[in-house]
């Protein structure tokens, strides 16, 4: 028995916990009131949220007091705000009276209050959104803009008072991310400026009593901005147009001016004239021809062509009145003086005067009537060569059709060896003959030789004569195979110091035996005589010795022969002024053979067949000149 | 505080200043409408500094003190009838109105300096609020009369009633004994929560006057 009554209460025991907790409610858990708000501060709702119900069926009931009264009073509405709310309508909403409130939770096994809240329903206010609103594009003369309006919700009262409302409004394009909010205070209608042309806008509208909470924003209204070229948009093309035209007409005029202004600016710099060289050839991109061509062409020289590179021109002028004529035309008329660059590709044509006396071929001399004279033939013959030399050179040139009488300047036919002078000395500069038949040929002494001279005509002979009166007659020679260009340095004023350099003594290295020194300080040689192939056989002055063929060009002694006229004969009547301190008298004398010499345009000469002294036997000569001096410059070597 | 009470009632109102008449020479016309403007910003700022010093006193001094549970908070204006609602309000005649606006004002005046002096006293406050009693006393003085300018105005417009001139009576100061009385047993919290609310009365009750009599703006 008594075990039947241990197992039957083991049983009960173990069961009846089971049954219990299956049956088992709880009171039910605390509520919570979240919230309470009234739209018009004169009606308000409150909320609450429900705790555990406990298993069993809860009901929940708002009991509240006012200030200062004991009285409870439950919620007079339950469902006009919705499930767990309490609704207090006018008649039972105070303003400015404290509600404590409370919400209790009942459920069969007990019940179960919340907090008390306390409600002063002025500072529960959140009006609904703002309605009616509107959004308008209108013109202004700046461009369009937004007119949005609105009016407050219904239920809150702001005509008597009672609410004041502030409003604040946001508006983005469609496509935009964020917002962009103004405060619109009490007024019920807002301007936006600064609209995108062709964008849709989205404008919403909220409002919040003086003291209380925001209300929703009012669903968004659309609006778009038709398209419009904005005023300072328009005023940035203007000035875009205007500024343009100015750019043009600028334009233009230093296109018309194209020439003065790319000279100021960019002053043409000489550059060296490398003979055999081919642009066009460079340009097609293959260096090594070009190059091949250069080093075959013209370097090293070869011996039949060395004194067709071996190219000095001297300027001379003949006097008209004592034309040398037999060979009368023999002095031709370069007309090269003035240091016109004509409008060819080379920028070292800037100048007769330029320190490289680079020289470009102006054209072939040609002259075809040189029958009157030895001379002319030989030039003729030189003029080949030059043409030849000049058709070598690819180098764009004045072609002597185009010539006419402007200054031309011979190119400097030994481009490698020629220095370009970084002293100043003037080089007489040979202008090219016209090509067209003339026969003549004329070379003027170029300008700087004689530096009070004006310009040389180019055609005749002008009688060259400088300020003082003094006139010189040059005569030149050149070498038929080459062409020799003797720089005369002309001094007639003790201070005018236009130098003929004999050019080329630097590169005169190679030149066959003469052995020019490479300095390229001032040197002088005295022209000997006059070869015969019309040459002028120069020796230095400082040596006194000459060798037939050799002209030893010597160093620092500057002697200087003044040239005193010119004879019958076209002889160079040369002075001597050996030194200024001995200045004294003026000196007249020929030179012992210089009749012979000087006649060497007419003589055919051999190359190194005199040897006489040339014109400037000055040397020996004890006279002294006073003023005026012929500056022979160590030239190239006759031959 | 004997010697308060002396003070409250020694100090009626004080003579209103002549409102100008329209043109009359030498005196800057302001018509009613400014005028309502003027004293509804004025009463706005009063009540913005009451609301800040109430929320500070709440945030800082309140948890200090362990104040639990709430006593059954009693302002001293509680005896002055003021419409609860808006009905109430509209119901009240014009004059009505405006004596309710200036009976509170006046009841506030001392206790908010008696406010202000203690607070000087006591660290639990800083100056920044110390000042704020100190202007918030200043505006309900300044309130005051600029009510008294428009209810001047007003009755000479003929808008209301003479009724107004009882207000300087000593009788509209009776309830300053009990005031006095009562303004001692508020704290200062309790004094500060009183006081905010009846800002706010009074800010409304402008409002609502103006509307009702110039309702041009913001109406």
């Amino acid at each position: 028995m008594m075990w039947r009554d241990v197992g039957v209460t083991l049983i009960l025991s173990l069961i009846l916990p089971v049954v219990a907790q299956g049956a088992r409610h709880t009171p039910p858990g605390k509520p919570k009131l979240t919230s309470c708000r009234s739209p018009d501060k004169e009606t308000f709702t409150c909320w609450w949220e429900a705790g555990s119900d406990g298993g069993r069926p809860t009901t929940y009931s708002l009991f509240y007091h006012k200030e200062n009264s004991e009285t409870v009073y439950e919620c007079p509405d339950y469902h006009t705000a919705g499930a767990n709310s309490c609704f207090f309508n006018k008649n039972e909403t105070s303003i400015w009276v404290n509600y404590n409130i409370t919400v209790v939770a009942t459920n069969a096994l007990g019940n179960n209050f919340s907090d008390p809240v306390d409600v002063d329903v002025v500072y529960i206010v959140q009006p609904h959104t703002p309605e009616n609103v509107t959004v308008g594009v209108l013109e202004d003369e700046d461009g369009p803009f937004l007119r949005v309006s609105w009016e407050p919700p219904r239920k809150a009262d702001t005509r008597s008072g009672w609410i004041t409302l502030i409003y604040e409004l946001r508006v983005k394009l469609e496509e935009a991310e964020e917002w962009e909010e103004h405060r619109a205070g009490q007024q019920k209608m807002f301007n936006i400026f600064s609209l995108h042309s062709g964008g849709v806008y989205m404008v919403q509208v909220r409002c919040k009593p003086d003291h209380g909470f925001w209300s929703e924003w009012s669903t968004a209204s659309y609006v778009k901005v038709p398209d419009y070229i904005p005023r300072e948009r328009s005023m940035w093309i203007l000035i875009a147009v205007f500024s343009a035209f100015i750019f043009l007409i600028l334009t233009w005029i230093i296109t018309l001016n194209r020439s003065s202004v790319k000279h100021c600016l960019l002053p043409p710099v000489p550059g060296p004239k490398i003979k055999g060289f081919d642009q066009q050839l460079l340009k097609k991109g293959k260096p090594e021809e070009v190059f091949n061509s250069l080093v075959v062409q013209s370097f090293p020289p070869r011996s039949t062509d060395y004194e067709d590179l071996l190219v000095e021109y001297l300027e001379v002028y003949v006097n008209e009145k004592q034309e040398l004529m037999p060979e009368g035309k023999d002095l031709r008329d370069v007309g090269c003086l003035k240091s016109k660059s004509q409008s060819d590709n080379d920028s070292g044509r800037g100048s007769c005067d330029s320190h490289t006396l680079l020289m470009e071929k102006c054209g072939g001399v040609e002259s075809k009537d040189e029958s009157s004279y030895e001379e002319p033939e030989l030039l003729q013959g030189q003029a080949g060569s030059w043409e030849r030399l000049e058709r070598g050179d690819s180098q764009v040139v004045d072609t002597p059709d185009s010539s006419d009488a402007r200054v031309k300047t011979w190119p400097l036919v030994f481009s490698p060896s020629i220095h370009g002078s970084s002293d100043n000395h003037h080089y007489g500069t040979l202008e090219m003959p016209k090509q067209h038949s003339t026969s003549e040929i004329t070379y003027s002494v170029p300008d700087h030789l004689f530096p009070t001279s004006t310009s040389f005509p180019h055609h005749h002979h002008p009688e060259y004569r400088d300020s003082l009166g003094e006139y010189s007659e040059y005569r030149h020679s050149r070498s038929p195979s080459t062409g020799v260009l003797y720089h005369w340095e002309a001094q007639h004023h003790p201070q005018a110091h236009s130098n003929f350099n004999i050019r080329n003594l630097e590169r005169q290295k190679e030149a066959t035996g003469l052995g020019l020194p490479p300095s390229r300080s001032m040197e002088y040689v005295e022209v000997q005589k006059v070869n015969q192939e019309n040459q002028l056989v120069l020796k230095p002055l400082s040596s006194h010795g000459r060798g037939p063929s050799q002209v030893q060009f010597g160093r620092a002694v500057v002697d200087y022969s003044k040239v005193n006229g010119v004879n019958n004969d076209n002889v160079l009547l040369l002075q001597r002024q050996r030194e200024m301190a001995e200045a004294g008298q003026y000196c007249d004398y020929r030179e012992k053979e210089g009749a012979e010499a000087e006649r060497y345009p007419t003589q055919q000469q051999g190359k190194t067949t005199k040897d006489g002294p040339v014109a400037t036997q000055l040397q020996e000569s004890t006279c002294l000149t006073t003023s005026g001096y012929v500056d022979t410059v160590p030239t190239m070597p006759t031959f | 505080m004997v010697l308060l009470c002396v003070e409250l009632r020694g100090s009626g109102s004080a003579s209103a200043a002549p409102i100008c008449v329209h043109g009359q020479a030498g005196c800057h016309f302001l018509s009613l409408a400014d005028l309502f403007d003027r004293v509804i910003q004025h009463s706005a700022r009063m009540h913005s500094i009451s609301s800040d010093l109430h929320s500070e006193f709440e945030q800082y001094v309140l948890p200090s003190r362990n104040h639990i549970g709430r006593i059954n908070r009693h302002c001293h204006t509680a005896t002055i009838l003021t419409p609860n609602g808006k009905e109430n309000a509209q119901r009240l005649a014009r004059e009505e109105l405006t004596e309710v606006i200036l009976k509170l004002l006046v009841a506030w005046k001392d206790p908010l300096w008696q406010f202000h002096q203690n607070m000087v006293h006591q660290d639990d406050f800083n100056n920044f609020s110390s000042n704020k009693a100190l202007e918030m006393s200043y505006m309900v003085h300044e309130l005051r009369k600029g009510v008294e300018k428009v209810a001047d105005k007003m009755q000479h417009l003929g808008m209301i009633s003479n009724t107004l001139s009882g207000l300087s009576s000593p009788e509209a100061l009776d309830p300053s004994s009990d005031t006095c009385g009562e303004s001692q047993a508020m704290s200062d919290h309790d004094l500060l929560y009183c006081f905010r609310r009846d800002s706010n009365k009074v800010q409304n009750y402008l409002k609502i006057l103006k509307c009702r009599i110039v309702p041009e703006n913001g109406c």
